[in-house]
Protein backbone atom coordinates (compact mmCIF):
# COMPACT_ATOMS: atom_id res chain seq x y z
CA UNK A 1 0.00 0.00 0.00
CA UNK A 2 1.94 2.69 -1.52
CA UNK A 3 -0.22 5.17 -2.74
CA UNK A 4 0.79 8.79 -1.25
CA UNK A 5 -1.29 10.11 1.64
CA UNK A 6 -1.91 13.34 0.08
CA UNK A 7 -1.93 13.03 -4.10
CA UNK A 8 -1.55 16.02 -5.88
CA UNK A 9 -4.45 16.15 -6.87
CA UNK A 10 -5.99 16.12 -3.59
CA UNK A 11 -3.70 18.95 -2.72
CA UNK A 12 -5.37 21.36 -5.54
CA UNK A 13 -8.82 20.05 -4.41
CA UNK A 14 -8.21 20.89 -1.09
CA UNK A 15 -5.94 24.07 -2.33
CA UNK A 16 -9.53 24.97 -4.11
CA UNK A 17 -11.18 25.33 -1.04
CA UNK A 18 -8.61 27.81 0.33
CA UNK A 19 -6.59 25.10 2.16
CA UNK A 20 -2.56 24.65 1.85
CA UNK A 21 -2.29 20.69 2.89
CA UNK A 22 0.95 19.32 4.07
CA UNK A 23 2.14 16.16 5.47
CA UNK A 24 4.41 15.67 8.78
CA UNK A 25 6.54 12.47 9.42
CA UNK A 26 4.95 10.37 12.19
CA UNK A 27 8.64 9.02 13.06
CA UNK A 28 10.86 12.40 12.80
CA UNK A 29 8.15 15.03 12.81
CA UNK A 30 9.38 17.28 9.78
CA UNK A 31 6.68 18.80 7.43
CA UNK A 32 6.69 18.65 3.31
CA UNK A 33 5.23 20.27 1.05
CA UNK A 34 4.32 19.44 -1.95
CA UNK A 35 3.82 15.86 0.11
CA UNK A 36 6.04 13.50 -0.78
CA UNK A 37 6.31 9.43 -1.18
CA UNK A 38 9.64 9.31 1.49
CA UNK A 39 10.69 11.37 4.84
CA UNK A 40 13.62 13.45 2.96
CA UNK A 41 15.05 13.36 7.07
CA UNK A 42 14.61 10.01 8.48
CA UNK A 43 13.61 7.94 4.84
CA UNK A 44 10.00 6.27 6.77
CA UNK A 45 6.93 6.72 5.38
CA UNK A 46 4.98 7.40 8.13
CA UNK A 47 2.94 10.77 6.66
CA UNK A 48 0.12 12.09 8.65
CA UNK A 49 -2.05 14.92 6.57
CA UNK A 50 -1.84 18.48 8.22
CA UNK A 51 -3.62 22.05 7.24
CA UNK A 52 -0.86 25.13 6.92
CA UNK A 53 -2.22 28.55 8.19
CA UNK A 54 -1.18 29.75 4.67
CA UNK A 55 0.66 32.87 6.01
CA UNK A 56 3.86 32.88 5.60
CA UNK A 57 6.85 36.01 4.36
CA UNK A 58 8.53 36.26 0.82
CA UNK A 59 11.77 34.83 1.42
CA UNK A 60 12.57 36.08 -2.77
CA UNK A 61 10.49 37.50 -5.93
CA UNK A 62 10.65 38.57 -9.64
CA UNK A 63 8.32 40.46 -11.54
CA UNK A 64 8.07 38.16 -14.80
CA UNK A 65 8.09 40.56 -17.76
CA UNK A 66 8.63 38.10 -20.84
CA UNK A 67 6.65 35.22 -20.50
CA UNK A 68 6.37 32.02 -21.54
CA UNK A 69 3.60 31.22 -24.49
CA UNK A 70 0.96 30.35 -22.31
CA UNK A 71 1.14 33.51 -20.19
CA UNK A 72 2.27 35.96 -22.61
CA UNK A 73 -1.19 38.19 -21.78
CA UNK A 74 -0.45 38.25 -18.29
CA UNK A 75 2.55 40.07 -18.06
CA UNK A 76 3.99 42.18 -15.80
CA UNK A 77 3.29 39.91 -12.79
CA UNK A 78 5.05 38.64 -9.91
CA UNK A 79 6.35 35.33 -8.94
CA UNK A 80 7.25 34.58 -5.11
CA UNK A 81 9.17 32.25 -3.30
CA UNK A 82 7.36 32.40 0.07
CA UNK A 83 8.29 31.19 3.91
CA UNK A 84 5.21 29.87 5.46
CA UNK A 85 5.18 29.98 9.06
CA UNK A 86 5.36 26.44 9.67
CA UNK A 87 8.99 26.62 8.43
CA UNK A 88 8.47 24.90 4.66
CA UNK A 89 8.23 27.28 1.63
CA UNK A 90 6.57 27.25 -1.83
CA UNK A 91 6.66 29.39 -5.01
CA UNK A 92 3.38 31.09 -6.18
CA UNK A 93 2.00 33.74 -7.88
CA UNK A 94 1.42 37.03 -6.05
CA UNK A 95 -1.52 39.36 -6.76
CA UNK A 96 -3.02 41.96 -5.29
CA UNK A 97 -0.04 44.00 -3.93
CA UNK A 98 1.09 46.52 -6.41
CA UNK A 99 4.54 45.32 -7.80
CA UNK A 100 6.74 48.18 -6.83
CA UNK A 101 5.56 47.67 -2.82
CA UNK A 102 7.07 43.83 -3.57
CA UNK A 103 10.04 43.57 -0.60
CA UNK A 104 11.66 40.55 0.56
CA UNK A 105 9.92 39.55 4.50
CA UNK A 106 6.79 41.25 3.13
CA UNK A 107 3.74 39.38 4.96
CA UNK A 108 1.49 37.31 2.88
CA UNK A 109 -1.63 35.01 3.41
CA UNK A 110 -2.21 31.45 0.38
CA UNK A 111 -5.12 31.53 -2.06
CA UNK A 112 -5.71 29.77 -4.61
CA UNK A 113 -5.73 30.95 -8.08
CA UNK A 114 -6.48 29.77 -11.57
CA UNK A 115 -4.62 30.11 -14.92
CA UNK A 116 -5.51 28.28 -18.35
CA UNK A 117 -7.78 26.57 -16.37
CA UNK A 118 -5.23 24.93 -13.40
CA UNK A 119 -5.98 25.68 -10.02
CA UNK A 120 -1.96 27.21 -8.76
CA UNK A 121 -0.53 28.60 -5.60
CA UNK A 122 -1.16 31.95 -5.07
CA UNK A 123 -0.80 34.55 -2.17
CA UNK A 124 -2.43 38.00 -1.87
CA UNK A 125 -1.71 40.64 0.57
CA UNK A 126 -2.43 39.38 4.54
CA UNK B 1 39.24 2.77 -13.42
CA UNK B 2 41.08 3.58 -16.47
CA UNK B 3 42.86 6.89 -16.93
CA UNK B 4 40.56 8.93 -19.55
CA UNK B 5 41.60 11.74 -22.04
CA UNK B 6 40.50 14.33 -24.41
CA UNK B 7 42.25 13.79 -27.70
CA UNK B 8 39.89 15.57 -30.12
CA UNK B 9 37.46 18.64 -30.19
CA UNK B 10 35.06 20.97 -32.26
CA UNK B 11 32.72 23.38 -32.19
CA UNK B 12 30.65 24.65 -35.13
CA UNK B 13 30.24 28.53 -35.07
CA UNK B 14 27.42 29.56 -32.24
CA UNK B 15 24.56 32.11 -33.31
CA UNK B 16 21.87 31.30 -35.83
CA UNK B 17 22.19 28.28 -38.37
CA UNK B 18 19.66 26.96 -40.86
CA UNK B 19 20.42 23.35 -40.48
CA UNK B 20 18.98 21.11 -38.08
CA UNK B 21 20.86 19.83 -35.11
CA UNK B 22 21.79 16.89 -36.43
CA UNK B 23 23.59 18.55 -38.93
CA UNK B 24 25.42 20.86 -36.37
CA UNK B 25 26.67 17.89 -34.14
CA UNK B 26 27.73 16.61 -37.64
CA UNK B 27 30.06 19.21 -38.21
CA UNK B 28 31.10 19.58 -34.87
CA UNK B 29 31.73 15.74 -34.73
CA UNK B 30 33.55 15.64 -38.10
CA UNK B 31 36.33 18.69 -36.74
CA UNK B 32 36.65 16.59 -33.81
CA UNK B 33 37.73 13.64 -35.53
CA UNK B 34 40.20 15.26 -37.35
CA UNK B 35 41.39 17.19 -34.56
CA UNK B 36 41.88 13.71 -32.83
CA UNK B 37 43.57 11.83 -35.94
CA UNK B 38 41.23 9.00 -36.19
CA UNK B 39 38.35 7.62 -38.84
CA UNK B 40 34.68 7.94 -38.18
CA UNK B 41 34.81 4.05 -38.29
CA UNK B 42 37.29 4.32 -34.78
CA UNK B 43 34.05 5.73 -32.80
CA UNK B 44 32.94 2.86 -30.55
CA UNK B 45 29.56 4.93 -29.15
CA UNK B 46 28.08 8.18 -29.14
CA UNK B 47 26.98 9.75 -26.15
CA UNK B 48 24.56 12.44 -27.19
CA UNK B 49 22.96 15.70 -25.94
CA UNK B 50 20.10 17.43 -27.11
CA UNK B 51 17.48 19.46 -25.11
CA UNK B 52 14.18 20.39 -26.94
CA UNK B 53 14.66 18.75 -30.28
CA UNK B 54 11.02 17.29 -29.49
CA UNK B 55 9.33 20.73 -29.44
CA UNK B 56 11.83 22.75 -32.31
CA UNK B 57 12.28 19.88 -34.71
CA UNK B 58 9.84 17.35 -33.73
CA UNK B 59 12.43 15.04 -33.89
CA UNK B 60 13.07 12.24 -30.68
CA UNK B 61 15.23 9.53 -31.07
CA UNK B 62 18.04 12.38 -31.90
CA UNK B 63 20.83 10.22 -30.51
CA UNK B 64 20.49 7.26 -33.66
CA UNK B 65 19.65 10.22 -35.90
CA UNK B 66 23.17 12.37 -35.27
CA UNK B 67 25.08 8.69 -35.78
CA UNK B 68 23.32 8.52 -38.93
CA UNK B 69 23.79 11.63 -40.15
CA UNK B 70 27.67 11.65 -38.96
CA UNK B 71 27.40 8.10 -40.78
CA UNK B 72 28.20 5.79 -38.15
CA UNK B 73 24.71 4.55 -37.59
CA UNK B 74 25.67 1.29 -36.27
CA UNK B 75 27.12 2.46 -32.67
CA UNK B 76 25.23 2.38 -29.42
CA UNK B 77 23.67 5.70 -29.11
CA UNK B 78 21.89 7.17 -26.12
CA UNK B 79 20.26 10.34 -26.06
CA UNK B 80 21.14 12.36 -22.65
CA UNK B 81 18.61 14.92 -21.27
CA UNK B 82 19.48 16.80 -18.33
CA UNK B 83 18.31 20.32 -19.42
CA UNK B 84 21.61 22.43 -20.35
CA UNK B 85 23.64 20.39 -19.11
CA UNK B 86 23.47 17.14 -21.31
CA UNK B 87 25.81 16.89 -22.74
CA UNK B 88 28.46 17.25 -19.87
CA UNK B 89 26.37 14.56 -18.51
CA UNK B 90 26.60 12.32 -21.46
CA UNK B 91 30.28 13.16 -21.06
CA UNK B 92 30.37 11.46 -17.62
CA UNK B 93 29.00 8.93 -18.57
CA UNK B 94 31.50 8.45 -21.49
CA UNK B 95 34.17 8.70 -19.49
CA UNK B 96 32.56 6.06 -16.87
CA UNK B 97 32.23 3.61 -20.12
CA UNK B 98 35.78 4.30 -21.50
CA UNK B 99 37.24 4.27 -17.67
CA UNK B 100 35.64 0.83 -17.13
CA UNK B 101 37.10 -0.88 -20.17
CA UNK B 102 33.66 -1.27 -22.20
CA UNK B 103 35.19 0.96 -24.86
CA UNK B 104 38.42 3.00 -25.99
CA UNK B 105 37.46 5.43 -28.12
CA UNK B 106 33.85 7.34 -27.41
CA UNK B 107 32.34 10.43 -29.07
CA UNK B 108 30.90 13.03 -26.93
CA UNK B 109 28.77 15.85 -27.84
CA UNK B 110 25.35 17.53 -28.15
CA UNK B 111 23.61 20.16 -30.66
CA UNK B 112 20.45 22.32 -30.35
CA UNK B 113 18.73 24.38 -32.53
CA UNK B 114 16.26 27.06 -31.34
CA UNK B 115 15.95 30.04 -33.51
CA UNK B 116 13.92 28.37 -35.87
CA UNK B 117 10.94 29.13 -33.13
CA UNK B 118 10.02 32.44 -31.67
CA UNK B 119 11.23 33.83 -28.33
CA UNK B 120 7.58 33.22 -26.93
CA UNK B 121 7.67 29.76 -27.93
CA UNK B 122 11.94 28.81 -26.71
CA UNK B 123 10.81 30.76 -23.56
CA UNK B 124 8.06 28.27 -23.04
CA UNK B 125 9.82 24.82 -24.02
CA UNK B 126 13.01 26.02 -21.48
CA UNK B 127 10.63 26.19 -19.31
CA UNK B 128 9.52 22.55 -19.57
CA UNK B 129 12.88 21.95 -17.30
CA UNK B 130 10.78 23.12 -14.41
CA UNK B 131 7.69 20.84 -12.40
CA UNK B 132 4.98 20.95 -14.92
CA UNK B 133 2.20 21.09 -12.30
CA UNK B 134 3.83 23.21 -9.47
CA UNK B 135 5.96 25.60 -11.36
CA UNK B 136 5.21 25.87 -15.36
CA UNK B 137 1.26 26.82 -14.06
CA UNK B 138 2.18 29.76 -12.82
CA UNK B 139 4.42 31.12 -15.10
CA UNK B 140 7.81 30.51 -14.42
CA UNK B 141 10.56 31.33 -16.68
CA UNK B 142 14.27 30.17 -17.06
CA UNK B 143 15.29 33.75 -16.47
CA UNK B 144 12.69 34.19 -13.54
CA UNK B 145 14.28 31.09 -11.91
CA UNK B 146 17.34 33.19 -11.64
CA UNK B 147 16.01 36.39 -10.88
CA UNK B 148 14.99 34.75 -7.56
CA UNK B 149 18.64 33.25 -7.06
CA UNK B 150 19.26 36.80 -7.64
CA UNK B 151 16.95 38.99 -5.26
CA UNK B 152 17.76 35.88 -3.00
CA UNK B 153 21.60 36.78 -2.84
CA UNK B 154 21.01 40.38 -3.26
CA UNK B 155 19.35 39.99 0.31
CA UNK B 156 21.73 37.93 1.84
CA UNK B 157 25.17 39.31 0.43
CA UNK B 158 24.45 42.56 -0.75
CA UNK B 159 25.22 41.79 -4.01
CA UNK B 160 24.45 44.47 -6.68
CA UNK B 161 23.06 44.92 -10.29
CA UNK B 162 26.28 46.55 -11.01
CA UNK B 163 27.86 43.61 -10.56
CA UNK B 164 26.04 41.51 -12.27
CA UNK B 165 26.47 43.76 -14.50
CA UNK B 166 30.20 43.41 -14.56
CA UNK B 167 29.87 39.93 -15.15
CA UNK B 168 28.14 40.90 -18.32
CA UNK B 169 30.75 43.10 -19.46
CA UNK B 170 33.57 41.02 -18.55
CA UNK B 171 32.46 37.53 -20.73
CA UNK B 172 30.98 40.31 -23.33
CA UNK B 173 34.91 41.55 -23.86
CA UNK B 174 36.33 37.73 -23.67
CA UNK B 175 33.66 37.12 -26.50
CA UNK B 176 35.64 39.44 -28.75
CA UNK B 177 38.51 37.08 -28.69
CA UNK B 178 36.51 34.18 -29.97
CA UNK B 179 35.45 33.61 -33.35
CA UNK B 180 32.87 30.85 -32.80
CA UNK B 181 31.01 33.15 -30.44
CA UNK B 182 27.57 34.51 -31.11
CA UNK B 183 27.80 38.03 -29.83
CA UNK B 184 31.82 39.63 -30.47
CA UNK B 185 31.15 43.02 -29.51
CA UNK B 186 31.85 44.71 -26.18
CA UNK B 187 29.34 45.78 -24.05
CA UNK B 188 29.16 48.79 -21.47
CA UNK B 189 27.82 48.23 -17.77
CA UNK B 190 25.47 51.26 -19.03
CA UNK B 191 24.01 49.32 -21.66
CA UNK B 192 23.46 46.18 -19.21
CA UNK B 193 21.70 48.17 -16.67
CA UNK B 194 19.60 50.27 -19.23
CA UNK B 195 18.62 47.75 -21.51
CA UNK B 196 14.78 46.07 -21.35
CA UNK B 197 13.31 44.02 -18.21
CA UNK B 198 13.17 40.27 -18.38
CA UNK B 199 12.40 39.08 -14.96
CA UNK B 200 13.34 41.58 -12.10
CA UNK B 201 16.32 42.13 -11.19
CA UNK B 202 17.43 40.86 -14.35
CA UNK B 203 17.45 42.76 -17.73
CA UNK B 204 18.25 41.16 -21.61
CA UNK B 205 22.03 41.91 -20.81
CA UNK B 206 21.61 40.08 -17.65
CA UNK B 207 20.66 36.69 -20.24
CA UNK B 208 22.61 34.43 -22.25
CA UNK B 209 20.91 34.38 -26.29
CA UNK B 210 18.81 31.53 -27.51
CA UNK B 211 21.64 29.98 -29.94
CA UNK B 212 21.69 27.21 -32.67
CA UNK B 213 24.99 25.22 -32.86
CA UNK B 214 26.91 21.90 -31.56
CA UNK B 215 30.09 20.65 -30.25
CA UNK B 216 31.78 17.55 -30.05
CA UNK B 217 34.70 16.19 -28.22
CA UNK B 218 36.35 12.49 -28.45
CA UNK B 219 37.46 10.64 -25.59
CA UNK B 220 39.81 7.72 -25.43
CA UNK B 221 42.06 5.52 -23.06
CA UNK B 222 45.35 5.53 -21.70
CA UNK B 223 47.00 3.18 -24.67
CA UNK B 224 45.13 4.99 -27.09
CA UNK B 225 45.30 8.79 -25.56
CA UNK B 226 49.34 8.09 -25.48
CA UNK B 227 49.59 7.91 -29.27
CA UNK B 228 47.71 11.17 -29.95
CA UNK B 229 49.30 14.22 -30.75
CA UNK B 230 47.84 15.92 -27.40
CA UNK B 231 45.89 14.34 -25.28
CA UNK B 232 44.40 16.57 -22.10
CA UNK B 233 43.46 13.94 -19.23
CA UNK B 234 40.31 13.94 -17.37
CA UNK B 235 40.88 14.38 -13.93
CA UNK B 236 37.88 13.70 -11.96
CA UNK B 237 33.98 14.25 -13.62
CA UNK B 238 31.25 14.13 -11.38
CA UNK B 239 27.42 14.85 -11.08
CA UNK B 240 24.80 16.64 -8.02
CA UNK B 241 21.28 16.72 -7.90
CA UNK B 242 18.92 18.50 -5.78
CA UNK B 243 15.42 19.43 -5.26
CA UNK B 244 13.45 19.39 -8.88
CA UNK B 245 11.03 22.47 -6.88
CA UNK B 246 12.53 25.69 -5.67
CA UNK B 247 10.47 26.08 -2.89
CA UNK B 248 11.80 23.13 -1.78
CA UNK B 249 15.12 24.60 -1.14
CA UNK B 250 16.20 25.86 1.71
CA UNK B 251 18.42 28.78 1.04
CA UNK B 252 17.86 30.29 -2.56
CA UNK B 253 21.31 32.19 -2.46
CA UNK B 254 23.26 29.40 -3.20
CA UNK B 255 23.26 26.17 -5.56
CA UNK B 256 24.59 23.40 -3.15
CA UNK B 257 24.67 21.07 -6.66
CA UNK B 258 27.38 22.85 -7.62
CA UNK B 259 28.93 22.24 -4.41
CA UNK B 260 28.36 18.82 -4.09
CA UNK B 261 29.53 18.45 -7.71
CA UNK B 262 32.87 20.33 -7.06
CA UNK B 263 33.33 18.45 -3.89
CA UNK B 264 33.04 15.38 -5.60
CA UNK B 265 35.17 16.44 -9.11
CA UNK B 266 38.06 18.14 -6.84
CA UNK B 267 38.27 14.66 -4.42
CA UNK B 268 38.41 12.37 -7.69
CA UNK B 269 41.12 14.52 -9.33
CA UNK B 270 43.16 14.98 -5.61
CA UNK B 271 43.08 18.90 -6.08
CA UNK B 272 41.64 22.18 -4.97
CA UNK B 273 39.89 25.19 -5.90
CA UNK B 274 43.44 27.02 -5.78
CA UNK B 275 44.82 24.45 -8.22
CA UNK B 276 42.99 25.84 -10.92
CA UNK B 277 43.91 27.70 -13.36
CA UNK B 278 41.28 28.03 -16.30
CA UNK B 279 37.57 27.90 -15.47
CA UNK B 280 34.57 27.37 -17.98
CA UNK B 281 30.79 27.95 -15.76
CA UNK B 282 27.90 28.08 -16.54
CA UNK B 283 26.91 31.75 -16.83
CA UNK B 284 22.91 31.21 -18.25
CA UNK B 285 22.84 34.45 -16.35
CA UNK B 286 24.82 37.00 -14.91
CA UNK B 287 24.33 36.18 -11.27
CA UNK B 288 24.29 32.05 -12.10
CA UNK B 289 28.20 32.73 -13.05
CA UNK B 290 28.55 35.24 -9.09
CA UNK B 291 27.12 32.06 -7.54
CA UNK B 292 28.79 29.23 -9.53
CA UNK B 293 32.42 30.90 -8.49
CA UNK B 294 31.37 30.91 -4.75
CA UNK B 295 30.27 27.13 -5.36
CA UNK B 296 33.08 26.21 -6.63
CA UNK B 297 35.35 27.36 -3.62
CA UNK B 298 36.88 30.08 -6.07
CA UNK B 299 35.32 32.88 -3.75
CA UNK B 300 34.12 32.94 -0.22
CA UNK B 301 29.88 32.67 -0.47
CA UNK B 302 28.90 36.43 -0.93
CA UNK B 303 32.17 37.26 -2.43
CA UNK B 304 31.37 36.49 -6.07
CA UNK B 305 30.00 40.19 -7.30
CA UNK B 306 33.14 42.31 -5.49
CA UNK B 307 35.41 39.37 -7.41
CA UNK B 308 33.50 40.25 -10.71
CA UNK B 309 33.34 44.10 -10.41
CA UNK B 310 37.34 43.74 -9.17
CA UNK B 311 38.35 42.12 -12.49
CA UNK B 312 39.39 39.25 -10.67
CA UNK B 313 37.88 36.25 -13.05
CA UNK B 314 38.66 38.31 -16.24
CA UNK B 315 41.82 37.14 -18.79
CA UNK B 316 44.65 38.76 -16.75
CA UNK B 317 43.21 38.17 -13.26
CA UNK B 318 43.58 35.86 -10.29
CA UNK B 319 41.50 33.27 -11.87
CA UNK B 320 40.20 33.75 -15.83
CA UNK B 321 36.52 32.44 -15.72
CA UNK B 322 34.59 31.59 -19.30
CA UNK B 323 37.53 32.98 -21.52
CA UNK B 324 35.09 32.03 -24.29
CA UNK B 325 33.07 34.37 -23.84
CA UNK B 326 30.94 31.88 -21.42
CA UNK B 327 27.09 31.33 -22.23
CA UNK B 328 26.56 34.84 -22.75
CA UNK B 329 28.43 36.23 -25.55
CA UNK B 330 29.94 32.13 -26.72
CA UNK B 331 25.95 31.57 -27.16
CA UNK B 332 23.99 28.76 -25.49
CA UNK B 333 22.68 26.00 -27.56
CA UNK B 334 22.01 24.08 -24.25
CA UNK B 335 22.40 20.80 -25.51
CA UNK B 336 25.95 21.37 -26.77
CA UNK B 337 27.09 23.50 -23.90
CA UNK B 338 28.63 20.98 -21.75
CA UNK B 339 30.92 19.60 -24.62
CA UNK B 340 31.36 23.31 -25.92
CA UNK B 341 33.15 23.96 -22.35
CA UNK B 342 34.91 20.96 -22.46
CA UNK B 343 36.76 21.70 -25.95
CA UNK B 344 37.03 25.47 -24.68
CA UNK B 345 39.21 24.39 -21.43
CA UNK B 346 41.20 21.42 -23.64
CA UNK B 347 41.95 24.21 -26.16
CA UNK B 348 43.24 25.92 -22.89
CA UNK B 349 45.38 23.27 -21.72
CA UNK B 350 47.08 23.21 -25.09
CA UNK B 351 48.20 26.44 -25.37
CA UNK B 352 45.76 27.19 -28.64
CA UNK B 353 43.72 29.67 -27.51
CA UNK B 354 45.37 32.07 -28.98
CA UNK B 355 43.89 35.23 -28.27
CA UNK B 356 42.19 34.53 -25.20
CA UNK B 357 44.64 32.22 -23.97
CA UNK B 358 45.09 31.87 -20.19
CA UNK B 359 49.27 31.85 -19.61
CA UNK B 360 50.82 28.69 -18.66
CA UNK B 361 46.76 27.40 -17.42
CA UNK B 362 47.88 23.79 -16.58
CA UNK B 363 44.38 22.53 -14.84
CA UNK B 364 41.02 23.48 -16.31
CA UNK B 365 37.76 23.15 -14.63
CA UNK B 366 34.31 23.17 -16.17
CA UNK B 367 30.77 23.58 -14.35
CA UNK B 368 27.85 22.92 -16.59
CA UNK B 369 23.79 23.92 -14.62
CA UNK B 370 20.98 21.78 -15.71
CA UNK B 371 17.81 24.39 -15.73
CA UNK B 372 16.10 25.14 -12.35
CA UNK B 373 19.36 24.47 -10.52
CA UNK B 374 18.17 20.65 -10.21
CA UNK B 375 21.47 19.12 -12.29
CA UNK B 376 25.05 20.39 -11.68
CA UNK B 377 27.88 18.66 -13.70
CA UNK B 378 31.60 19.29 -12.82
CA UNK B 379 35.32 18.08 -14.60
CA UNK B 380 38.26 18.57 -13.83
CA UNK B 381 40.97 18.25 -16.54
CA UNK B 382 45.09 18.16 -16.90
CA UNK B 383 47.83 17.97 -19.15
CA UNK B 384 50.52 15.97 -19.54
ZN1 LIG C 1 10.88 11.60 9.00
Amino acid sequence: MTEPVVTQQKFFEQARQGQLTAVRCGRCGALAIPPKQFCPECSQRAWEPTSLSGRGTIASYTVIRVAPRGHAGEVPYAIAAVQLEEGVSMLGRVVDIPLETLAVGLPVRFRPLTYNGQTTVGFGPR
Amino acid sequence: MRRVAVIGVGVTKFGRHERTSAELFAEAAADALADAGLPASAVQALYYGNVVGGETEKQLHTGPQAASVLGIPTVPTTRFETACASSHAAFRHAVMEVGAGVSDVVLVGGAERVLNVTTEESTEYFAYASDARWEQTLGLTFPGVFALVARAHMTRYGTTEEQMAAVAVKNHKHGTLNPKAQFQKEITLEQVLGSARVADPLKLYDCCPFTDGGAAVVIAAEEVARKARRPIWVLGSAAASDWMLLGDKRDLSRIPATERAAAAAYRQAGLGPHDVDVVELHDCFTIAEIVATEGLGLFEPGTGGVAAEKGWTSLGGKIPVNPSGGLKAKGHPIGATGAAQIAEVVTQLRADAGARQVDGARIGLTHTLGGNTATVLVSLFGRD
